[in-house]
């Protein structure tokens, strides 16, 4: 147990070097071991709403409340700030049907699609089904359009690390904040242990109907963006299957990694940073960095 | 009319009882003691001598003012004595803490012959306004952003290796994604360099090339500064005599421009003006401003 606390105390050490704060947890799937930093405390979980989001959606195509293949026409975002991807950058209108905005949303993690989706199941139904499947620590309150129309978008690109400073600077007791986005009391919430929850759920036997669940694996299979925690997960002989969620100083990803033998770990990083910069590849790296390092303790035992 | 002239004049003719010996303890000739008097006496309206007499004789009028006059010529000769003090009292001054003993010393005599007594007291930047503020010191050699200053000293990164060019990046201390787990290089702000327009630039700078918050650092002491990398591949942001002094290796930020500015700052103008103008070389030296402006050689 001491050379647990003591990595856990130079983890967070090395973290704090980098200018991070995180909430962090790592579970083995099959064991229920577990082992992380700060696992309880909550954040904004910026995009990684998409996923409770697809779960739900998902879920009403297979009750017959939606039809996968119903053709959408979506509106381009038109967004120059760095970040948004997809149907955000689009200049002219498309069509596009729910399941492949549901890839779009998940997987490439673009704004607009998941604002069309929760166009057909609003933040509301989506916080109700995540209730029903008896996931209670993620909060869901609003789309994406209202996460996105933060002071980085109001001051414009040369003036991003300003918007950062307020992010970083504007904190209030008790997790509130100044930026409504950035206020665990106003904003789409949740812990790592409330994800690992989540990662559970979907990857072992639970409330969700398992052709949900194996329909939102493979969108989060697919996850195009792997700069963050893939580089340390995934290789040859695993699987890493994620979602990440980045606005401001906020860094998150979540996601299972399988190994070739049947073992599963399901990860949750959340973190803010104190450094005022948009690109901060270091910080990426080290929370991989720290993710791998609880793992691979915890694997070892 | 040159009134505590003329009062000197009568007292001193009046204890000696002739003109002729009076004037010369006045130091004037005879005629110009006897024109001050007879002046006096107009202004008064009354006789101070007795004319009729061969001797140098108070009248009843001269006696009565006798006492009173001398007591305005004793002050006067107090007041001179004191003034003498003051142009000798010596002027505090705030320097900095990074002024080299023998740099301040040679201030100090050049400054003694320029008639000027000057008196050190080292502090911080902080501390230095604040004493001139609170006029605890008569002047102080404040950190100002350079535009604003008198002098201006360029400050550039030292290290204890020679390295090849005469530029350093910031950005090349940033690790490499393979080489996680080696020691990151830190830069380090002397307790001078605390200030904001060289502090706040250098940490945006940090932020913006992606290097980790602890990177760059103030250190508490600029001896524990150059202790760090003085075992290390760190760096001191530092000027260029400072470097020389330290035995280490200067060269300029590829990235930005950090420049040192000092101005005085003075309760009273004539102080600040005087150190401005008379000792402007003497003070460059200190600080380290007579060095080439940052170029290499």
């Amino acid at each position: 147990m001491s050379v647990e606390r003591r990595l856990v105390r130079e983890l967070r050490r090395t973290l704090d070097d980098a200018g991070l704060r995180g909430s962090l947890l790592v579970r083995d799937l099959r064991s229920g071991d577990e082992l992380g930093i700060d696992p309880d405390l909550e954040f904004p979980i910026a995009s990684l709403v998409k996923v409770p989001l697809a779960m739900a959606t998902l879920d009403r195509v297979r009750r017959g409340e939606l039809d996968g293949s119903t053709q959408i026409l979506v509106q381009p975002g038109g967004i120059t700030t760095p970040g948004p991807t997809g149907l955000g950058r689009f200049r002219h209108p498309a069509r596009v049907a729910v399941d492949d905005l549901l890839y779009l949303s998940t997987a490439v993690s673009d704004g607009t699609a998941a604002d069309a989706l929760f166009e057909l199941t609003p933040p509301a139904e989506v916080a109700a089904a995540l209730d029903g499947f008896g996931l209670r620590g993620i909060r869901v309150r609003h789309t994406i359009r209202e996460l996105n129309e933060t002071v980085a978008e109001r001051l414009g690109p040369a003036d991003t690390h300003l918007a950062h400073s307020l992010a970083i600077g504007a904190g209030t007791a008790g997790r509130g904040h100044r930026i409504p986005q950035l206020d665990v009391t106003r904003a789409n919430s949740g812990s790592a242990r409330a994800f690992v929850e989540l990662l559970q759920a979907l990857w072992t036997p639970s409330e969700i109907d398992p052709g949900v669940a194996e329909r939102v694996r493979g969108l989060m299979a697919d996850n195009l963006l792997r700069q963050r925690l893939a580089p340390d997960f995934s290789s040859d002989a695993s699987k890493w299957s994620s979602k990440t969620g980045t606005l401001l100083n906020l860094r998150h990803e979540i996601g299972v990694v399988e190994h070739a033998d049947g073992q599963a770990f399901g990860v949750a990083v959340l973190t803010e940073s104190r450094v005022p910069a948009f690109h901060q590849p270091g910080a990426e790296a080290l929370m991989a960095q720290v993710a791998r390092t609880l793992r691979d303790e915890l694997r070892q035992r | 009319m040159d009134v505590l002239g003329a009062w000197k004049a009568f007292v001193n003719v009046s204890e000696r009882g002739s003109f002729t010996q009076g004037a010369a303890a006045t130091r004037v000739p005879q005629s110009v003691a006897s024109r001050r008097i007879a002046a006096l006496e107009q202004h008064l309206g009354e006789q101070l001598f007795d004319r009729s007499s061969r001797r140098a004789m108070l009248t009843q009028f001269g006696r009565d003012m006798l006492p009173s006059a001398k007591r305005l010529v004793r002050l006067a000769e107090a007041m001179e004595h004191e003034a003498e003090r003051a142009r000798l009292n010596p002027l505090r001054l705030a320097v900095p803490g990074i002024c080299a003993v023998r740099d301040l010393a040679r201030l100090d005599a050049e400054a003694r012959e320029k008639g000027i007594h000057l008196d050190f007291h080292t502090a911080g930047p902080a501390e230095r306004a604040e004493l001139a503020r609170n006029r605890e010191v008569r002047a102080a050699l404040t950190a100002v952003p350079p535009g604003d200053g008198s002098w201006s000293v360029p400050l550039g990164l030292a290290g204890a290796t020679r390295s090849p060019g005469d530029t350093v990046y910031v950005e090349t201390l940033r690790l490499g994604r393979a080489a996680r787990s080696s020691r990151r290089s830190r830069i380090w702000i002397q307790p001078e360099d605390d200030v904001p327009h060289i502090r706040d630039p250098l940490f945006r700078i940090r932020d913006a090339t992606g290097l980790q918050p602890a990177q760059v650092a103030v250190s508490a002491t600029l001896t524990a500064a150059t202790a760090e990398v003085l075992g290390s591949a760190d760096l001191l942001l530092c000027s260029y005599r400072q470097a020389g002094e330290l035995e280490l290796h200067w060269r300029r930020i590829g990235e930005i421009d950090l420049v040192r500015g000092f101005d005085v700052s003075a309760a009273v103008g004539d102080d600040a003006r005087r150190l401005r103008t008379r000792l402007r070389t003497e003070i460059a030296r200190c600080l380290g401003a007579d060095d080439r402006d940052g170029t290499a050689p």
